[in-house]
């Protein structure tokens, strides 16, 4: 290797270098970082060589193995030149396309990266989404190199910045623009680097002086300086010799993690290539400057991470941290004066030195410039490193950049700056990060790692974590750290098992503020932000778990018990009948369903399926257990007769009415009537089953199925009164009058909400729940000709695919003022849609009804584009200006939402009862109660629209509260948290790779076997495929429950008693 | 006797790294690397070789994570418990393991065959949950997939069928000096012609023969070869020695080169037991002679494949 050893020898070189360096040449540029090492870029690269190696394509084409380019989501890649293809999760067996690709200039269209979301092609790296918005300065030089060829660094501008520092800056003028450059540390405290710098050039110093790199990347979570000593090793070198050659250091270390193999390896040969080329060493360029970098490693603590407990590590020694002043520019490295800066500080160097520090300036915002790099992961779609300018919002990170949630889940927060950093919640994403915004809403940036949490992430859990954490990495010396990080632990230790107090909370608080204010070190001093900022913004999940004894995210193993039994609103023990089904034992299954539900067949239809929402086969990255299909399952071919209900023996006195035969109502007088009491149901319409039969169409849930459940629900307890309406055939006065001790409301939502437009009354325009009634209870057929469909919930569907069926109708279109993504409707409704041939049309909002003779004959509408992100996280529809249009129309359905028909009850002065400013009762949370004793409500009345299986939980849970409440007994107890208890053996499964086994779906009938009547559309799965699925839960019970112990000595005695 | 080559051992190791930044630290790491583990004695050694406390040794061992004071099982396992990790779930996938080996993390298996940790972060975390086996990355990994990792670990991570494997390809190797084939088709290794180079280490000069597949790792020779030996490489032809400009990024032996025929050159590390090897795939010798920024020498548009010039 060539050794240069003046300025113009270097001049030369460069020279050299570019000349051999054709960048021309067809390329295929393999990321080889350590993410795309795990995901197997390793064979990648061998099998490249081999079909390289095999068609003698040396001449055609050049391999460049690099490290880290920062979509790590994609990994293995590959990036062509000079086309600047992107091709993603490259296997062995589609590498050879891609090279003869390259080598006509073409592309292989069918493996370009397509958007997951939205199915758009991207020809070019730089058009992705995640590239694009990006600003990627340091991070871009990754692609261009290969990592352990000093060659390819030169011809990328490497040792550029030095040559200039060389031949035209004095070392005080380097530090001068480090300085005007604005760059602060970023390692995390962001103090300015050209003000530290100026700091130790000017101490005196006997016997050397030390620049240090920390490349003790302890941060769980961030991987960024990784990725730069892996892809780039030879920046931090040229950063650490220009940050020598102007401090006036001899000596360089870099103190980096055992942890990262990859980076050391780069490392020792960058430094070993920069040494032979002259550029370390003795009288660097024919200078008096001498300086060399030895490597350090790190053994796996934390608190290295900090300046002085680094130093104490490099020394050999037990990395404690100690008191400052003095500060390592001081007093450093056995006793010498030491500059420490981040692996991602040096590599800014000579980027500013290239390009000038006043241009550098430039870049971010006043006071926090240049880029920062981030690690976005956690629950994002796109994972990865990020570089982008300061000053951007959370807001372009997570959803621009980050492309928003990966699944359904919505975004809760992101945790940034690691264990000292703290929480900011997505209604805060709007925040432009830098280090004093970030530093202001009660976190840090730290080294730049930002965690995306969702709703299935829990922030007691978080805060717990990173205690747990902390109290093993706290080096102890500090009494406050040690114990307090200890005791906050346990704390939230004990609010994660339920056991937690609301006194805890302040407790907490207090712990943290004094472990905040009394400890030394930057670990001490942060060690709080996860708890504060995460009880600053979710104390509600605290009070959450502290109160209900719930963990909403499912997380909490005491409180969470089996997911999908805890997410059931009934509590259905979901794993305890999926086990049942594995074996084969379809009895125990129905049991199993039916004991927690009064509904199973009807449940098995139309549940929006709870409990498959927390799956942990789905939470943790796979395809939900099938559970309503296999609920289906079971419920067609098990006689419900098997099924006999307690009943209790006693006979109560007191005689309650329940208003409205609907599944709460219903559910109600079914548990009250079992614990002896008697029921009046007393119901408007024809026939009891509430929204059940009058809106669900039947195609969904047949009639006969409605009937044969609700009468196995009636017994001699309960007395049905149908086409009794509240408010105009009875009123609540006139119950208790009749001598009727409690009164339970339940009479739903069944008043559609009205659009608010201009001529809404016309001919033609229906409420969608007035429009699916006259069909379900009446057989009346009104819609006819051109149909159209306001709304993207399921009322909007049913209205849709209803009046499909009907037969003066031509075409459906339904009209959504958001995009699919958004549509509140089940998924499969909204597929089954599509197939019968219904145009849903999104991004549309109905402006005005015209109409003609006063019928309706056109909707003039208006184009939606997606605007900022609301507080939902979700983006805003915006009407495009001047893009109204219209729409000819013979129906118009209005499925926009549904009100609950309080107006019933009659005014508040008078029942006694309050409503809610959403016109829904008014109840308590925990005990359903009204404002008037003894009459309780439940189901959509009070929550508004909403799920059945929420409504027949709050029927169960009346039942409950009203037994209390005739017997004088409070009505508010502690709540238990449900955990699985009953052992059922698991079958051994083969052993094939459960997680590439594909969910069961149920079976549909075609779309021509359906489209123009009601039979059923979806059947049932066959035992086998049932069985299959079954063999996929994970068996989440399993870690709560144990085989009964065996007695042997007890058998021992039977047998000897025989 | 072990003990006291285990000594001795340790002994050179605090004499490499006594006055080294690191120091303390720096032999313990490579102490444990050879052990597995920091054996008592060697802690013992440790100390009164640097004149330091053996409570001051004993300090350092247990303060950082690292390092492990009791042997470690043939296999170890990492599961990564960091912040992206822990939001994926790792820890259900570390409980799984634990549950699976009927162990704890930090212990090892009564069969000595698996060792379990958790680790802070491994900064893969795009990929996480992340479990690491022997240096071999886990990504993505569900609860379901555990079984199969402990499985794979078990037949061996690196265990591949030569014969079948689709990364297993056969090169034509030459040498860089006289450009003579180094293929003997009389003397096969995995069904193949082997490599042939003559071999020196000690007193012992002699032949040795690779397989010349890409991939597999076999070989004979005249001598047995103990592990870790640095051998000296000659071509069996002209009798020149091969030695690479660069030494092993692993070892710091230097590196056998040769070249591949059809282009590019392979340089292996001449150190027994060490697998590091570097394949380029470029048109000639020049892209990676020692002299390629000032040769003179008229070079043809791919370079040359023999040069009086390489050293």
């Amino acid at each position: 290797m060539v050794k240069v050893s003046s300025i113009n020898e270097l001049k030369d070189l460069f020279e050299m270098v570019n000349t051999n360096h054709d960048q021309s040449r067809p390329h295929i540029v393999i990321c080889a970082g350590t993410a795309c090492q795990a995901s197997g870029a390793n064979d990648i690269i061998r099998v490249a060589k081999k079909y390289i190696l095999q068609n003698q394509l040396l001449d055609a084409i050049s391999v460049r193995i690099t490290g880290c380019h920062g979509f790590c989501e994609m990994g293995p890649f590959i990036l062509t030149q000079p086309q600047g293809a992107f091709y993603h999760q490259v296997t062995i067996h589609n590498i050879n396309r891609i090279i003869d690709a390259v080598i006509a200039d073409d592309y292989v269209e069918d493996l370009l990266y397509r958007d997951p979301k939205t199915n758009i092609k991207y020809f070019k790296q730089d058009d992705i989404p995640f590239f694009k918005k990006q600003q990627r300065t340091i991070f871009s030089k990754n692609q261009e190199i290969d990592p352990i060829r000093i060659d390819d660094y030169i011809a990328n501008d490497g040792y550029k910045a030095l040559y200039k520092v060389f031949s035209s800056l004095s070392p005080e003028k380097v530090v001068d623009e480090v300085k005007v450059s604005g760059l602060r540390g970023r390692g995390g405290a962001g103090f300015p680097t050209g003000v530290k710098w100026e700091l130790i050039a000017k101490q005196p110093s006997d016997d050397g002086k030390y620049v240090v790199c920390n490349a003790d990347e302890g941060d769980p979570g961030a991987y960024m300086d990784r990725s730069l000593l892996e892809g780039n090793p030879f920046s931090i070198i040229e950063g650490m010799t220009i940050g020598a050659y102007a401090t006036g250091a001899n000596e360089g270390v870099i103190y980096v993690r055992n942890e990262y193999p990859l980076a050391i390896k780069h490392l020792i040969i960058a430094l070993r290539q920069a040494r032979e080329m002259g550029l370390l060493g003795e009288n660097i360029l024919g200078s008096s400057f001498s300086f060399d970098i030895r490597i350090v490693k790190g053994a796996g603590a934390f608190v290295c991470g900090e300046e002085t407990a680094l130093m104490r590590s490099i020394e050999g020694k037990v990395g404690e941290p100690r008191q400052r002043p003095p500060y390592p520019v001081q007093k450093g490295i056995r006793g010498n004066p030491t500059v420490i800066n981040n692996v991602e500080t040096w590599a800014n160097i000579s980027f500013i030195i290239n390009m000038g520090a006043t241009e550098y300036a430039k870049i971010g915002t006043d006071g926090n410039s240049g880029t920062k790099i981030f690690s976005l992961v956690g629950k994002i779609k796109n994972t990865g490193l990020i570089e982008v300018p300061m000053g951007i919002s959370i807001n372009e990170i997570v959803f621009d950049i980050g492309g928003g949630s990966p699944g359904d889940a919505k975004i809760k927060a992101v945790q940034t700056g690691g264990p000292s950093g703290g929480c900011i919640p997505v209604s805060k994403f709007d925040l432009l990060i830098d280090y004093d915004s970030l530093a202001k809403a009660g976190s840090i940036m730290g080294s730049g790692g930002m965690i995306v949490m969702d709703e299935n992430t829990c922030m007691v859990d978080v805060a717990r974590y990173f205690m747990d954490f902390l109290k093993a990495e706290s080096c102890g010396k500090c009494y406050t750290c040690r114990k307090g990080t200890q005791r906050m632990y346990e704390i939230l230790d004990d609010i994660s098992r339920g056991k937690g107090t609301l006194e805890d909370l302040d407790l907490l608080e207090e712990l943290a503020l004094v472990v905040q204010d009394s400890t030394m070190c930057g670990l001490g001093q942060t060690a709080s932000n996860p708890v504060l900022s995460t009880m600053q913004y979710f104390r509600a999940e605290y009070e959450r778990h502290i109160i209900q004894k719930r963990c909403d995210a499912f997380v909490c193993k005491e409180l969470t018990g089996a997911p999908c039994q805890t997410g059931c609103p009934v509590g259905t023990e979901a794993w305890r009948y999926i086990a049942h089904i594995a074996r084969g034992d379809y009895e125990q299954a129905y049991l199993a369903i039916r004991e927690a539900n009064p509904f199973p067949s009807v449940c098995a239809r139309v549940c929006n399926h709870q409990c498959e929402e927390h799956c942990r086969v789905k939470t943790s990255g796979g395809e939900a257990l099938a559970i309503r299909s296999l609920k289906r399952f079971i419920t067609d071919r098990i006689d419900p007769s098997i099924y006999k209900p307690e009943r209790s023996a006693e006979i109560q006195k007191s005689p309650v009415a329940v208003i409205g035969a609907g599944p709460a109502g219903l559910t109600t007088a079914h548990y009250l009537s079992l614990l002896g009491y008697q029921v009046t149901i007393f119901d408007s319409e024809v026939k009891p089953g509430g929204m059940l039969f009058s809106t669900i169409p039947s195609y969904r849930l047949p009639q006969e199925t409605i009937n044969k459940e609700i009468d196995s629900l009636l017994n001699e307890n309960i007395t049905l009164k149908s086409n009794v309406a509240l408010g105009t055939d009875v009123t609540i006065d006139q119950l208790f009058e009749d001598g009727f001790k409690a009164v339970m409301i339940s009479i739903g939502a069944h008043k559609s909400k009205p659009l608010q437009l201009e001529n809404e009354d016309a001919d033609g325009v229906y409420p969608s729940i007035e429009f699916l009634k006259a069909y379900n209870i009446q057989g009346e057929q009104l819609a006819r000709g051109r149909v159209g469909v306001i709304g993207g919930g399921n009322s909007a569907l049913d209205a849709a695919r209803t009046a499909l069926r009907q037969k003066d109708v031509e075409s459906v279109t339904i009209l959504y003022r958001r995009t699919r993504e958004e549509m509140p409707a089940f998924a499969e409704e909204i597929e089954a849609a599509d197939q019968e041939g219904i145009d849903i049309q999104t991004l549309v909002t109905p402006l005005k009804v015209i109409t003609k003779d006063g019928a309706l004959s056109s909707l003039e509408c208006c184009k939606n584009r997606l605007g900022e992100i609301d507080s939902s996280g979700r983006r805003r529809p915006v009407p495009i200006k001047d893009s109204e249009y219209t729409i000819e129309l013979d129906t118009l359905i209005v499925a926009i939402g549904e009100d609950a028909g309080v107006d019933a009850i009659g005014p508040a002065d008078s029942s006694n009862i309050d409503v809610t400013k959403w016109n829904t009762v008014k109840t308590d949370d925990n005990t359903l109660l009204t404002s008037r004793p003894g009459v309780f409500a439940g189901g959509d009345v009070v929550t508004g629209p909403n799920t059945i299986i929420d409504a027949i939980a709050a029927g169960k849970k009346a039942a409950v509260m009203i037994d209390r409440y005739l017997h004088g007994e409070e009505l508010d107890q502690p709540v238990e948290t449900e955990l699985p208890h009953v052992y059922i053996e698991p079958i051994e499964v083969e052993s094939e790779d459960l997680s590439i086994i594909d969910r069961a779906e149920s079976p549909m009938i075609t779309v021509e076997k359906r489209q123009k009547n009601f039979n059923e559309v979806e059947s049932v799965l066959s035992v086998t495929a049932a069985r299959k699925e079954a063999g996929r839960c994970l068996r989440c019970d399993l870690e709560f429950t144990q085989p009964e112990e065996v007695d042997e000595e007890c058998l021992v005695n039977e047998g000897g008693a025989k | 006797m072990k003990e006291s080559r285990l000594s001795s051992d340790t002994e050179e190791i605090v004499h490499k790294h006594d006055h080294e930044l690191g120091g303390v630290i720096a032999m313990l790491e490579e102490i444990q690397s050879q052990h597995s583990y920091l054996p008592e004695s060697a802690l013992k050694t440790v100390a009164t070789e640097t004149g330091r406390s053996l409570v001051e040794i004993y300090g350092v061992a247990t303060f950082y994570r690292y390092f492990s004071l009791k042997p470690r099982g043939e296999h170890l396992i990492s599961v990564c418990l960091g912040t992206a990790c822990h939001v994926r779930q790792g820890s259900m996938i570390a409980k799984e393991l634990e549950d699976q080996l009927g162990i704890r993390a930090g212990e090892t298996t009564p069969d000595q065959q698996f060792s379990l940790e958790t680790v802070n972060c491994l900064g893969a975390c795009a990929r996480g949950p992340i479990v690491l086996v022997d240096g071999h990355y886990f990504s993505n990994v569900k609860k379901t997939q555990v079984s199969q990792i402990l499985k794979k670990t078990l037949k061996g991570l690196d265990a591949i069928d030569v014969t079948k494997d689709p990364r297993v390809f056969p090169v034509k190797l030459r040498c860089p000096h006289c450009n003579h084939s180094l293929l003997d088709p009389n003397y096969l290794i995995d069904n193949h012609p082997t490599v042939r180079l003559t071999i020196s280490f000690g007193e012992k000069h002699g032949w040795m023969r690779l397989s010349s597949l890409y991939g597999s790792y076999n070989i004979k020779s005249e001598y047995k070869i103990p592990v870790n030996t640095i051998v000296d490489t000659f071509c069996p032809h002209c009798h020149a020695e091969l030695v690479g400009s660069s030494a092993c990024a692993v070892c710091n032996a230097p590196m056998v080169p040769m070249t591949i025929y059809g282009g590019g050159l392979i340089q292996i590390c001449s150190r027994r037991g060490c697998k590091s090897h570097i394949m380029d795939l470029a048109n000639s010798i020049c892209v990676n002679c020692d002299n390629r920024h000032t040769c003179k020498l008229i070079k043809p548009e791919k370079g040359v494949w023999h040069c009086e010039e390489y050293v």
